[in-house]
Order: structure tokens, then C-alpha cells, then sequence
């Protein structure tokens, strides 16, 4: 069997004496856009920081390409790029000025780095507002810049916590095509979301978490076939039930 | 281009905004002009200090040649006719003038007969600035020594014409030494104190500026990028921990450095004004005195005073670094800083009002184990030869440092920087 992109096992993660996430048991295949669903406050955004090696497991284990986010910490952040959710950026840079400085914070090489803030240029469709301060940027704007300075680089895995949040249809559906189509270049994606449209036209797979539990996890079709239903939200509503 | 600077060169322009520009120019401003406004009001009140307003109801030979005498020492004789004292305090053209003097009738026949004449001196209160009470007291004094002498000589002429009247009033030439830090030279107290006051009257109170600003600069930029969750973007990137927090402190310090050399030449340029009106008058021999006793500082003093401050901006920014890292948001580094705000007060007002040395143990230990205090004193400590202690001073400040960005770097590359509760918040 290849690596997995992502592995967990028996991953669990407390604050303070509160369990976030218990038992999780994750494998996520290179390539695929994977997606963890789940209601507010179920742990999916304390399970993304475990990936992106900011927050540690209080038991188990998260291991990113065969690396352990806690053990390896260096080795993971050099595969991955992580968008935290209601991320902002440096009001008084411009768009450009910012992709430009985290390209060369996760590009050491200066030529790729370049590469990355022109391809992050344009994902971003911000034209002419790139040369402006991103304080004057609209919230979707914003959300829009961050999204493409997180693909510009090509990490081998993207994890995205809500990434359309705050777009509107036509924003967040070309979003959605761009993440489809880095994924079919390889880049593997682990997203988390509310908006089951979204999830369904997106994920290869899916995990719908519940107070810090999987409680299924399988393609989009075959749950809704192992819940007799053609909509992805009863699916949801009888498992929280 | 190398990510320290990519870095550093971020932090600066997020740091130098506009509002911070406005702040430092305030800053400046009001430096500027208490720098003016204390200048010419002492120019003024050194006019005004000559004044005498004279009403003479003598008008006898003794009585005039005693305004001549006056007028002759540097007083401004306004002689008038009015008669009657109360009148002539009242008078709108004597409204802003603090002394009168009045010379009653019969003055050279009593004094001629050997009885004491009695003048009048009256002073006009028309404020109760410091300045004004002290000088107008100070020039009472000085005037009523002065217009008796004048009569003692007058007597002395009188009373025995071969003697030498001008030797027999005054024949003790006063020779003032003063001995600062184990050296002697000749130079009068005043001289020495007005030299002391003048370089570092300023010196707390903009260090104390500077300070708080570069703390409030740090706070903010670690606070903010917390709020904004940039933090959590680079803290999963492959940049060494290490380097954000040592870029943090860099622009900061930077910032920090460039506005203490402004302020340097900016007081500078204050100060020359000042001492070269003053040494006008001074001569010159007294200013070497005064350069060999240490009390105009020399370039390596104003060395060690430098590195004492900024070893204590770093102790600063290294502390408050910590307090962003405790603030949940931006708004809220008006309370967390108050710690740093605390220890910075002790540290100033203290030394203003007690001599730390004569101070005891408990008092002084809690002082000096306050970094800040080092830097404080360390002006006092150079013009007193105490260049070993500003060195100690200067090597527990890099100790406290050390101290502080080990445990910064310690809360960065943990997870306690997301996790923590603000020990500052309710709940
Ligand atoms: N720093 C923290 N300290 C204490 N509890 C926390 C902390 N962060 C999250 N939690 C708790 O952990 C649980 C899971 O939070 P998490 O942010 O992972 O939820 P989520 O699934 O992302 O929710 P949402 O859909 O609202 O974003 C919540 O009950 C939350 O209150
Ligand atoms: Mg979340």
C-alpha cells in the first residue's frame, strides 16, 4: 500500500479537562479531496490545526506522508499549506506585497517562489487590486487572496478549514474548479465545510463528525445509498440525530 | 533576499503606520515645545528679573546715587513720581511688574544721624508658577543685600573716609570647589548643578516614552497577527520558530533605535542652544572644569548610556513580547501592558525622589532587580565615575533578556499560544 497523504489513529485532542476530538481514525490517499463535515464546535477545525502541526494530539497520532506532525514537525510543514478559518492578513501590506512574502517564507528557492506569486496572482482575480492595501479589501477578497496564496505554492496537501466561507456563488464555484483541478495535478486536499452542495460537487470522500467522533465516512453516493436518501444533508441530520 | 530581512522588512511596515508616525511626531512636538517655551520663558523672566519699579520720596543725594548704583548692576530703574505706594502697585502701567521699592523720606538724614533707615520692598504675586515664586524670592533677597550694601558703603565713607569702604565690605574672596566622584576642580555649585540639570533633566521622561512605544509595538504586531490568525498560518510554515520571534524584536528595536538617535540630536541641538547662551555669560575655563569633573558627559559616557538604553528597550520589548502573546487581541494590550507600565513607573519615579544608594537593602534590590532602573540611573552614574556599575547594570539587563526571549521562544514553538486563556480575562 502507498503512504497515505494523512493517517490518524485513535487521535485525540482535550482543552483542558473538554475532549474535542476522540478515537479519530483517519487515511487520507494522495490526490483526493478529502472532507470532514460536521455541526458547529464538532472538532473538525481542532483536527485540521493537529494536521498543520500547530496544536498536538493529546493521544494517538496524526502522521502527514509517512512523517509524525508531532515528532517530525519540520518535515510535515514542508508538504503542507494550511488556511485557518476568519484568517485575515497584514492590513498594510498590498495583495501583492503579501503573496510576496509568504511565497518567500514557504519558498526558499527564489525562482519558484516568483513562479508561485505569479500563478497566485492570477487564482486570485484580484487585477489591479493586488497593488492596493489588503485593509481596503472586501471579506470575500480577502477570503480569495489567502485561498490562493495557500494553492500558489503546490504543497503536496492543502488544508483548507471552510475555504468558501464568505464567497458568493460565482467566487465559490470557480474556487471549487480550481481546487478539482489541483487535484487532479496531485496535490491532495482535506477541507472542512458546512455547505453540503459544496462537499458533494468537491469531496471524493467524506467524514461527518459529531462532538469529536466519526460517525461515517465513505464516498458522497455510496452514503447516501447507506441511508436510502438522494440529498447528503438527511444523510447528516440522521446521523446527528 | 535572506527571510531574516524578508521578515524584519514585513514587521517594519506593518509597525510604521501612519498613526505611529503621527504619535512620534506628537511626541516630538511637545518635546520641541517645552524645549521653547521653557527657553524663552526663562529669557523673559530674566528680563522681568531686572525690573525694579522705584518710587523715591527721599530725593536726596545719598537716595540717588543709590538708583544710579542700581541701574549701574544690571537693574532696570523704572523711577516714578507717584506719591503714594498703593497707587503705584495699582497703576496699569506697572501691571506686570513684581518689585517695588520704596525709598521713604529722611533716609540719608537718619542714616546720617545713625539710625537705620527703613526701605520698603513689595512684591506683586501676578502667578504661582514654581519658577516665578522661587525667582521672585530669589531676587528679594538678592536686592535687599544688594541696596545694603550700597548704604553700608555710603556709612562706611562717611564714618571714616581713609578707609578702604569697597575692601571693607566685602573682604573675603569666596573660592568654590566642588568635588564630584573622587575629583576636584574649582567651579561654583551652581555652575556644576545647572550643568548636571541640564543633560539630564529630559532623559527619563523620553526614555519613558520610548519605551512604552516600542513595548506597545511589539504587543500590537503579536497581539494582531494572533487576532488576524496570520500567526497560525506561519507557525504551520517551515520558517524557524526562532527567526518570528527574533524578526518581532528586531523591528521593534529598530524602530525603537531610530527614535532614540532622533531624539538624541533633537536634544542635542536643544541643549547647545541653551548651554551656548549660558556659557556666553560662563567662562570658559569653568566649562573645562566642569568637562574634567565628568559632568559634561564625554562621547564613550554617552556610549555606555546608549547601550544601557538599549539593553533596556530589549528587556522591555522581550517582556512585552510575552504580554502580546497573553492578549487576545489587539484592544486589549491597554490592560496587559500595565505590568510592564508598573515596573517602567518604579523604576522612573522612584530614583527622581530617593538617592538608591543610601536607600535600604529590601528598597534597593527590589530596584536594581528592576532592568529598567540600570538605565535610568545611568546618566547620574557616568557623571559620578560609577562606569563599573552602568557596566554591571548593562550585563544583568543582557541577563534578564536572555532570560525573557528564551522563555518567548519557549511559548512560540509550543501550543500554549493558541490554547492559552488571557490570564486577563474574565472566564
Ligand atoms: N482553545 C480552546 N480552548 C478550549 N476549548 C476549545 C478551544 N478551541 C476549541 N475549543 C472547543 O473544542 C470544540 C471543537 O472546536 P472546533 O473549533 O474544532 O469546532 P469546529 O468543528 O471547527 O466548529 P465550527 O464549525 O463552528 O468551526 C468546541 O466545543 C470548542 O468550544
Ligand atoms: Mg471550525
Amino acid at each position: 500500500m502507498p503512504t497515505p497523504a494523512l493517517s490518524a489513529e485513535k487521535l485525540e485532542k482535550k482543552y483542558g479537562n473538554f475532549t474535542a476530538v476522540s478515537g479519530l481514525d483517519l487515511r487520507i490517499e494522495e490526490g483526493e479531496i478529502f472532507s470532514l463535515v460536521g455541526p458547529n464546535g464538532s472538532g473538525k477545525s481542532t483536527t485540521l490545526k493537529m494536521a498543520a502541526t500547530i496544536l498536538f494530539p493529546t493521544s494517538g497520532k496524526i502522521e502527514v506522508f509517512g512523517s509524525d506532525t508531532v515528532g517530525e514537525p519540520e518535515k510535515v510543514r514542508k508538504t503542507i499549506s494550511y488556511l485557518p478559518e476568519e484568517a485575515g492578513a497584514y492590513k498594510t501590506l498590498t495583495g501583492l506585497e503579501y503573496l510576496d512574502f509568504m511565497a518567500s517564507v514557504f519558498l526558499r528557492d527564489r525562482a519558484k517562489a516568483a513562479e508561485a506569486v505569479k500563478y497566485g496572482s492570477e487564482l486570485s482575480g484580484l487585477k489591479d487590486k493586488l497593488k492596493e492595501k489588503i485593509g481596503t479589501y472586501s471579506k470575500g477578497m480577502t477570503r480569495k487572496l489567502l485561498l490562493s496564496r495557500a494553492v500558489m505554492i503546490r504543497p503536496r496537501l492543502a488544508i483548507l478549514d471552510e475555504p468558501t466561507s464568505g464567497l458568493d456563488i460565482i467566487n465559490g464555484y470557480e474556487v471549487r474548479k480550481t481546487i478539482k483541478q489541483l487535484a487532479k495535478d496531485g496535490i491532495t486536499f482535506l477541507i472542512s465545510s458546512h455547505n453540503m452542495l459544496e462537499i458533494e460537487f468537491l469531496s471524493d470522500r467524506i467524514a461527518i463528525i459529531y462532538k469529536g467522533r466519526i460517525l461515517a465516512c465513505d464516498t458522497p453516493a455510496d452514503l447516501k445509498k447507506r441511508f436510502s436518501t438522494d440529498n447528503l444533508e438527511e444523510v447528516f441530520i440522521k446521523l446527528a440525530q | 533576499m535572506n527571510i531574516f530581512l524578508v521578515l524584519v522588512k514585513k514587521e517594519i511596515k506593518e509597525l510604521l503606520t501612519r498613526q505611529l508616525l503621527i504619535s512620534i511626531a506628537a511626541m516630538l512636538l511637545v518635546f520641541y515645545v517645552i524645549g521653547k517655551v521653557v527657553g524663552t520663558q526663562h529669557k523673559a523672566s530674566e528680563a522681568r528679573n531686572s525690573d525694579v519699579v522705584v518710587l523715591d520720596l527721599d530725593g536726596s543725594a545719598l537716595s540717588k546715587s543709590l538708583i544710579g548704583r542700581l541701574s549701574g548692576a544690571g537693574y532696570r530703574v523704572k523711577k516714578t513720581s507717584i506719591p503714594c505706594i498703593d497707587t503705584a502697585l495699582a497703576a496699569p502701567e506697572f501691571k506686570d511688574d513684581g518689585l517695588f521699592m520704596l525709598i521713604p523720606a529722611g533716609l540719608q538724614k537718619g542714616l546720617d544721624a545713625g539710625r537705620k533707615g527703613g526701605i520698603g520692598f513689595y512684591s506683586k504675586f501676578t502667578n504661582f508658577s514654581a519658577s516665578a515664586t522661587t525667582v521672585t524670592a530669589s531676587k528679594i533677597r538678592r536686592t535687599i543685600t544688594r541696596v545694603n550694601d550700597e548704604l553700608s558703603v555710603y556709612v562706611l565713607r562717611k564714618r571714616s573716609p581713609s578707609l578702604d569702604a569697597g575692601f571693607a565690605r566685602e573682604p573675603l574672596a569666596a573660592l568654590e570647589f566642588v568635588m564630584v566622584g573622587g575629583k576636584l576642580e574649582q567651579v561654583s555649585l551652581g555652575q556644576a548643578l545647572a550643568s548636571i540639570q541640564s543633560q539630564i533633566f529630559f532623559f527619563p521622561v523620553a526614555m519613558f516614552f520610548i519605551v512604552i512605544l516600542a513595548a506597545q509595538m511589539v504587543m500590537t504586531s503579536v497581539a494582531s497577527e494572533k487576532e488576524n490568525k496570520t500567526l497560525e498560518t506561519l507557525l504551520s510554515s517551515p520558517l524557524d520558530r526562532w527567526m518570528l520571534v527574533v524578526s518581532k524584536l528586531s523591528a521593534s528595536a529598530l524602530i525603537a533605535g531610530a527614535l532614540s538617535g532622533a531624539y538624541m540630536l533633537g536634544m542635542r541641538s536643544f541643549m547647545s542652544g541653551i548651554t551656548a547662551q549660558a556659557a556666553a555669560g560662563a567662562a570658559l575655563p569653568a566649562q573645562a572644569a566642569l568637562a574634567k569633573l565628568g559632568l559634561i558627559i564625554a562621547p564613550s559616557g554617552y556610549l555606555l548610556i546608549g547601550l544601557s538604553v538599549l539593553f533596556c528597550i530589549l528587556c522591555a520589548l522581550s517582556i512585552a513580547f510575552i504580554l502580546g502573546v497573553l492578549s487576545d487581541s489587539v484592544k486589549s494590550i491597554q490592560v496587559t501592558i500595565m505590568p510592564l507600565m508598573m515596573l517602567l513607573m518604579l523604576s522612573y519615579i522612584l530614583p527622581l525622589f530617593i538617592d538608591i544608594n543610601a536607600a535600604p537593602l529590601s528598597v534597593r534590590l527590589l530596584l536594581y532587580a528592576i532592568p529598567f532602573t540600570h538605565a535610568f540611573t545611568a546618566p547620574q552614574n557616568v557623571m559620578l565615575h560609577n562606569n563599573a556599575q552602568v557596566l554591571w547594570g548593562i550585563l544583568y539587563q543582557a541577563g534578564v533578556f536572555a532570560v525573557f526571549v528564551t522563555l518567548a521562544g519557549k511559548l512560540f514553538s509550543g501550543e500554549l499560544l493558541l490554547t492559552l486563556k488571557s490570564p486577563f480575562k474574565k472566564a
